[in-house]
């Protein structure tokens, strides 16, 4: 029997061209007209060896680039949308299909690479959202919610630069579907293939690039797990060491 | 009335009365009016006559006239001749014998129950009602909120009757001699009458006795002095409760002449005790409220007793214990749900599960492995380690459901505790493993005791796990699976199963054991790779879906157009049948109540299903009916073409009762089991106290007199009047003028008066 079984492994996979391995983590960037949509190209990959190294979360490294019209879209419920400059806006099909991919099961993260405060990205991602969720504003994300306490228990929002001690989202039914940080992530993240970082820190030390970390990590770890750490199973750990963390 | 019979002939011989009654109803202002006019006549008729000089013309002409006004008025008085046949009856006497049930109860000192005083006094007074009945109609009935004619009462008579209303009673026996001459009422009872707390009898009581024109005396059977009881009053329990949840319940007590003692109040299921609680009982204090809990274990409508013991000389004995019945259900399905890693598959899993109100979730991610590298200390972590000893070894039976997806064992759960998921799963629970590349031979579970219970065997493979992307093929024989139930109709069903996205991910090497169902699988030539693979073990079900990219079906199919609504009732649809809800039962036994009355129709009804879930038509079922008496009895019944099939039978008896229907199947003994209550009224030993003052006032209303049976009393002081009364059998009725001969008198009066007239010169 155990020959036979051995046989029919074998059979499958002689058979069997390479198929993307959708269970696996993977991180499409968002390609769109205008503006640079991948000012910190290495930015998707690093975050990516981080989740690797750090959690059990299983991840395809390689990113990918894809556009919201794509039919393939719906195989990565998380995207990431990038830049450094203002883009052209979303035409009316693609705000449909980025509405309905959030409404039903996808989370978007926003990143503003700019390090710039009201840069030209940040107005047009405003206008993006307004037009999104005309109905939803888009609110900071309280220190309670699960993104910050997801894998790490983080105090406030981080990046290469701290334009905004906090993140910005849209939540539906409970949920939050879009969260985006106006303090570059992705150059936090970004490290050369010879393991250097590619961006320094702005104004600050390791401590604000590893906080930057955490928060990416808290934030796929969220997109994944949602509202699990509010479980009551994990409420009376997760209060106790927040009072010892914030006494310090 | 010799002369009738000569006149009418010999068919008035049966008449012995005749009487003439007159026609019309102003008959005084007839005779009236004849009374004036008739004299004046005759005073004028007189006067015409002076020219006729002979006075015997002028008598007989006036004599003529005389007798035609005498006939005219006779007519306008339209006289009737009524023969009637009557004779004698006798009298009357009832006797009330009150059947209800606090007639058993028994009185003090002599511990007699109260319808023996009854039975003992009517021994006695045997010649008494002997001579009686010579003058006479003595008729017995039994009373309680009705009247029934009782023909033998020789023998004692069973208190049986839930109700005692003396109003009802009275209007019956008001009605029933309407038209019979009533001499008197003997009313043996305790007076206990449910409709009067008090005993001032009510105001329509009164009015309803003050119609009587007879007496009605009234016997006391029994007393209250010394009545010793201790009862379960009042009993408050939900008829539904929730599998693992306490229930609670609301007993009244009530002691009377039981001294000071500590007695337990103690809850049962079969001869199981559940829960015992001592509740002190002190003189002077007659009510008590005690407050229980408990916590149901299994699924089902369960039967449980609850008691105080019963002490020598206590009056009621059956109230000491009060029966229940508690169907237990699932409040929710308690979930343990174990994921080893994050995963599209578990998120969209979880916020199915999450989103299900009846499901109660217990999630557990492995966030991180002993191999990686957190890069913070764990204060700075919201990481809590695995209670994986609680879990297994402590709260295992308290969940309904357990699922391991793409979960390796290793590092979290001892080996050991493993062989506790097998007992778990044995016993009744549920266990479902999800693929993914830390799932079965991945996650070390070959040739352990999750792979004994699991629907397939593992063999290792090159490699266990392949991205291959596939289309589920559903397996034809199980189409109608409950699980692969996505809509009602089974061609829309077909449709949508072949729909839904593509899978990829898929587990290798795994091969479904003998009786399991390999529902759909991947088609690879001509053999079905197991996919989604079910099993019973034990008591417990089992399945396996050996991919980890059902959450296609979900957000893919969003993309596509559609919704995640069949990824949501599949799940729901896996959920339902691992822990086999009634709906997913091969063999299902029901009732058409949840309770029934004594003496109401109890349809048991069941459906049974083929193995691929088609109505199973002629199948022959062995049904065991347990009755309260302990007694069984054994049905064969056979399906119809829908699979279904019905008991009747009559619940002549309160208390608990219980079917059992057994199948044999291929070697295999499918079952199902239900119980179901008949209560019986208790009311008359909520209130058992003997009336005095109620049977006082009867007897008083009514002219009658009130005696307490303390023992066999002598009842022949009691006299009644007894008047002759006679009875109108038969009647009969001749006119006496609207006939030939009364008007052909009437005309050969005024012919003659006419001759006679012109005879002698007048006109």
């Amino acid at each position: 029997m155990m020959g036979l079984t051995v046989t029919i492994g074998s059979l499958l996979f002689s058979q069997s061209v390479w198929a993307a391995d959708y269970s696996k983590l993977t991180i499409p960037v968002i390609k769109y007209r205008g503006g640079d949509y991948r000012p910190r190209p290495e930015a998707v990959r690093s975050l990516m060896a981080q989740l690797a190294r750090r959690t059990s979360i299983e991840v395809n490294r390689e990113p990918i680039e894809i556009k919201l019209t794509d039919p393939e879209l719906y195989r990565y419920p998380f995207i990431y949308l990038a830049g450094s400059a203002g883009f052209e806006p979303f035409s009316p099909p693609e705000l449909r299909t980025l509405r309905h991919y959030l409404g039903y099961g996808g989370f978007l993260l926003i990143d503003d690479n700019s390090s710039k405060i009201h840069s030209e990205f940040d107005a047009s991602v405003r206008n993006l959202i307004s037009k999104l969720f005309p109905k939803i504003p888009l609110q900071k994300i309280s220190r309670d919610h699960s993104i910050f306490r997801s894998f790490y228990l983080i105090n406030r929002a981080a990046g290469r630069v701290l334009l905004n001690p906090f993140l910005e989202g849209i939540s539906i039914k409970g949920r939050t579907v879009l969260a985006y940080s106006t303090n570059d992530l992705g150059g936090a993240w970004a490290k050369n293939k010879l393991g250097h970082w590619n961006y320094d820190i702005v104004a600050g030390s390791s401590t604000q690039r590893q906080a930057s970390i955490r928060l990416g990590v808290n934030i796929v770890m969220y997109s994944l797990t949602l509202d699990y750490k509010k479980d009551m199973v994990h409420l009376p750990i997760i209060l106790e060491r927040l009072r010892r963390y914030h006494s310090k | 009335m010799n002369f009738l019979i000569e006149l009418f002939g010999p068919g008035l011989a049966e008449y012995n009365e005749w009487n003439i009654q007159w026609g019309p109803d102003n008959i005084q202002v007839i005779i009236a009016v004849l009374g004036v006019s008739v004299p004046l006549a005759l005073w004028f008729f007189w006067t015409s006559l002076a020219r006729i000089s002979s006075l015997p013309r002028k008598v007989f002409l006036f004599g003529l006239r005389v007798f035609t006004f005498l006939l005219l008025g006779l007519l306008l008085l339209q006289p009737q001749l009524e023969l009637k046949k009557s004779h004698s009856q006798k009298n009357s006497i009832v006797v009330l014998l009150d059947n209800s049930k606090s007639m058993s109860i028994k009185t003090f000192p002599t511990e007699e129950k109260r319808m023996d005083r009854v039975h003992q006094t009517l021994q006695a007074n045997k010649d008494y009602f002997a001579g009686l009945k010579n003058k006479f109609n003595v008729d017995t009935y039994f009373v309680s909120d009705q009247m029934e004619p009782a023909s033998q009462v020789d023998e004692p008579f069973p208190a049986r009757m839930p109700n005692t209303d003396y109003g009802k009673v009275f209007s019956a026996l008001k009605s029933n001699y309407e038209n019979k001459p009533l001499a008197g009422v003997f009313l043996f009872t305790d007076g206990a009458d449910l409709t009067h707390s008090a005993g001032e009898p009510s105001r329509e009581l009164v009015e309803n006795l003050a119609g009587f024109k007879s007496p009605i005396h009234t016997f006391q059977a029994g007393t209250n002095e010394s009545f010793k009881d201790l009862s379960i009053q009042s009993l408050s329990a939900p008829d539904f409760g929730f599998v693992h949840q306490p229930v609670s319940l609301t007993v009244s007590l009530n002691a009377s002449a039981m001294g000071n003692k500590n007695i337990p109040l103690v809850l049962k299921e079969g001869k199981k005790i559940l829960i015992s609680k001592v509740v002190e009982i002190r003189e002077g204090q007659g009510d008590y409220q005690v407050d229980l809990q408990f916590t149901p274990r299994d699924l089902g409508k369960k039967v449980y007793s609850l008691s105080v013991p019963l002490f020598a000389g206590e009056s009621i004995a059956t109230n000491n214990q009060r029966d229940f019945q508690v169907k237990v259900i699932r409040d929710r399905t308690r979930i343990l749900h174990l994921n080893g890693r994050p995963s599209w598959d578990s998120r969209y899993l979880r916020e199915v599960l999450v989103s299900n109100p009846k499901v109660d979730l217990l999630s557990f991610f492995i966030l991180r492995t002993l191999s990686d590298d957190v890069a913070a200390p764990t204060s700075e972590l919201s990481l809590i380690p695995f209670p994986s000893n609680l879990l297994f070894n402590d709260y295992l039976n308290s969940f309904d459901m357990v699922i391991f997806q793409n979960f390796r064992f290793e590092s979290f759960i001892d080996k050991k505790l493993l062989s506790n998921i097998k007992t778990y799963v044995q016993g009744g629970g549920a266990f479902l493993m999800i693929g993914g590349e830390l799932s079965f031979q991945g996650g070390g579970y070959d040739r352990t005791p999750i792979e004994d219970i699991l629907p397939v065997t593992m063999q290792k493979a090159l490699k266990n796990y392949s991205n291959e992307e596939f289309k589920p093929v559903v397996g034809q024989k199980l189409k109608h699976h409950p699980i692969l139930r996505l809509e009602k109709q089974e061609v829309s069903n077909q449709k949508i199963w072949e729909s839904l996205p593509l899978l990829n991910g898929l587990n290798l090497g795994l091969t479904a054991k003998p009786k399991s169902h390999v529902l759909f699988g991947y088609k690879m030539k001509e053999s079905l790779t197991p996919v989604l693979v079910t099993i019973k073990t034990g008591k417990g079900r089992t399945a396996v879906l050996a991919t980890d990219s059902s959450w296609n079906w979900n957000f893919r199919r969003v993309g596509e157009g559609g919704s995640g609504r069949y990824y949501e009732k599949f799940w729901n649809n896996v959920i339902d049948w691992i822990t086999n809800t009634p709906e997913t039962r091969l063999l299902r036994l029901e009732t058409d109540k949840e309770r029934y009355k004594e003496g109401e129709e109890v349809l048991i009804r069941f459906n049974v299903l083929n193995e691929d879930y088609t109505p199973a038509s002629g199948e022959k079922l062995n049904l065991t009916l347990i009755k309260v008496s302990g007694e069984n009895e054994k049905h064969l019944l056979e399906s119809d073409q829908n699979g279904d099939s019905t008991f009747q039978f009559l619940a002549d008896r309160e208390g608990f009762y219980s079917a059992e229907i057994e199948l044999d199947r291929n070697g295999e003994t499918l079952s199902d089991k239900i119980s179901f209550g008949v209560s019986g009224e208790t009311a008359e030993f909520d209130k058992p106290l003997v009336n005095a003052s109620l049977l006082k006032n009867i007897a008083e209303i009514t002219g009658g007199k009130y005696l307490v049976l303390d023992e066999a009393k002598d009842l022949s002081g009691y006299r009644f009047e007894n008047p002759e009364v006679l009875v109108q059998t038969k009647r009969k009725m001749f006119s006496l003028w609207d006939n030939w001969w009364s008007y052909g008198l009437l005309v050969g009066f005024l012919m003659v008066d006419w001759w006679a007239r012109r005879k002698s010169g007048l006109s």
